[in-house]
């Protein structure tokens, strides 16, 4: 795997560059987080981390200084999952609308977003089994950007810059992985409704 | 009125990505399209519990002290494999002096970094209890009403039964101004628990009984998106009270189900 330079300005202060560990180790609990959703399963994300790990710290020697470690070390990883066995298998189903012409507007439909009243939305929300398993239905390239934007909280355009994409393809994914959890909630609260009457 | 405001568009606004102006333009919308106030409370409220959820996986103890024992010292993974060699007829004491000391250097960073990340995943756990029950609370005060509404108590307890894996009391008597309205049974940390509603003046509070968690979160008060919170434990009940009241009356009503619990 090649090494790019992370280009991108922060205002995080430049890092010490005689410490891999330093800078490394306290992004190991998200790195491992990242790696078990996207591998969803806990001994493949230990690989995927131990790694994604020693690449980084091959190539630390290309990381410049002053520019954004923690995304740095997730493009590794992401890179990483991507090449072995069950990213490969994994990624093979991508959306290829994901593209959005961004001089026209979005193609995202409208009833992406339900405009009901929120109550029902709410109870929905509560159960958190429902929405794990939702997640764990998204396509990788879905459940990434959500992880990145929802988890890590990273800006639209980090995201697009860590996935190499460009920023509208970060937007029609982030919606589309929130449309799909609102239609997989909304179907988990219509069964409890009716198992109900 | 003008056009409803896009997916992208409310995506963004929970994001916090729309530049000053679309900001401004989609406030003003907001006050005056109920359906897109709803949408957009419904979008920061998915975020928020895909945020709360997106941190379940956490990495096992051992596996953080083998990385940690590995990022402390890289360097000296490679000179010792690089001053064995040509030092292979050498003292053989130095040899043992120096791999007790590299083995005691990365136990005490693997230790190190097992001590350090308890700490983060205890404050994590907490800050995520935090953002949880405040939800909670949020989302009590935006639905019409309780699950179960009422001011007696002795309909709202029973209502519990067969719900919840404990039992509670609650108060005999409340301050003049503090009335019981209802319940909701709702779920913190994926474990079902009971969201008691009180009036208190012209405030809203929620008490949240759940059995004792293993978590080390006992005791704490934080304050987040301007409600308060109190956290208590009494016997094998864990409680929590949220609330934009003052912090004083939050805990006055904190004690009183405290000291329900020893009630017979």
């Amino acid at each position: 795997m090649t090494l790019l330079p992370w280009r991108r300005k922060t205002e995080a202060p430049a890092p010490d560059t005689s410490s891999f560990g330093d800078l490394a180790l306290p992004l190991l609990p998200a790195l491992y987080n990242f790696a078990a959703w996207l591998a969803r399963d806990r001994g493949i994300a230990e690989d995927l981390v131990q790694e994604a790990l020693f690449k980084g710290l091959r190539g630390f020697s290309t990381f410049q200084p002053g520019t954004n470690f923690k995304a740095w070390m997730f493009r590794i990883l992401r890179n990483t999952f991507l090449t072995s066995h069950s990213g490969l298998n994994a990624m093979r189903t991508v959306a290829l609308e994901d593209e959005i012409n961004e001089h026209t507007g979005a193609p995202i439909p409208e009833n992406a977003i339900d405009r009901r009243t929120p109550e029902l939305h709410l109870l929905r929300l509560s159960d958190a089994e429902a929405l794990e398993r939702a997640m764990n239905k998204l396509s990788p390239p879905l459940l990434e950007v959500l992880l990145l934007a929802d988890v890590e909280e990273m800006k639209y355009r980090e995201i697009a810059l860590l996935l190499g994409v460009p920023l509208g393809t970060v937007m029609s994914r982030l919606a589309r992985a929130r449309s799909f959890l609102r239609r997989e909630l909304a179907q988990v609260n219509e069964w409890a409704r009716e198992a109900g009457q | 009125m003008s056009e409803h405001l896009s997916p992208l568009v409310l995506n963004a606004l929970a994001d916090g990505e729309l530049t000053p102006d679309e900001l401004r333009s989609a406030k003003q919308h907001l006050e005056d399209c109920l359906a897109c106030s709803s949408a957009a409370l419904d979008e920061c409220l998915l975020k928020s519990a895909v945020t709360r959820l997106g941190h379940r996986h956490q990495p096992s103890e051992v596996f953080a002290a083998r990385m940690a024992a590995m990022l402390r010292s890289p360097g000296t993974k490679v000179r010792m494999t690089h001053a064995t060699v040509p030092h292979a007829r050498g003292n053989a004491l130095s040899k043992w002096a120096m791999a007790a000391v590299l083995l005691l250097t990365m136990g005490a960073g693997a230790l190190m970094a097992v001590l350090s990340l308890d700490h983060r995943n205890a404050a994590s756990q907490r800050e995520a209890l935090t953002a949880e029950v405040t939800d909670a609370h949020i989302a009590m005060l935006a639905a019409d009403q309780p699950q179960v509404l009422s001011s007696d108590r002795h309909t709202v307890k029973p209502w519990f039964q067969g719900k919840l894996p404990f039992s509670f009391n609650l108060p005999d008597k409340l301050p003049p101004d503090v009335t019981l309205t209802g319940a909701n049974l709702t779920y913190l940390g994926r474990q079902p628990v009971a969201q008691l509603v009180f009036t208190i003046g012209k405030h809203k509070a929620s008490v949240f009984l759940r059995g004792t968690s293993t978590t080390n979160s006992s005791g704490f008060g934080a304050t987040a998106n301007g409600f308060h919170v109190i956290e208590f434990t009494a016997h094998d009940l864990e409680g929590i009270a949220v609330s934009d009241v003052d912090p004083a009356r939050l805990a006055e009503l904190a004690n009183l189900l405290r000291a329900a619990q020893t009630q017979p």
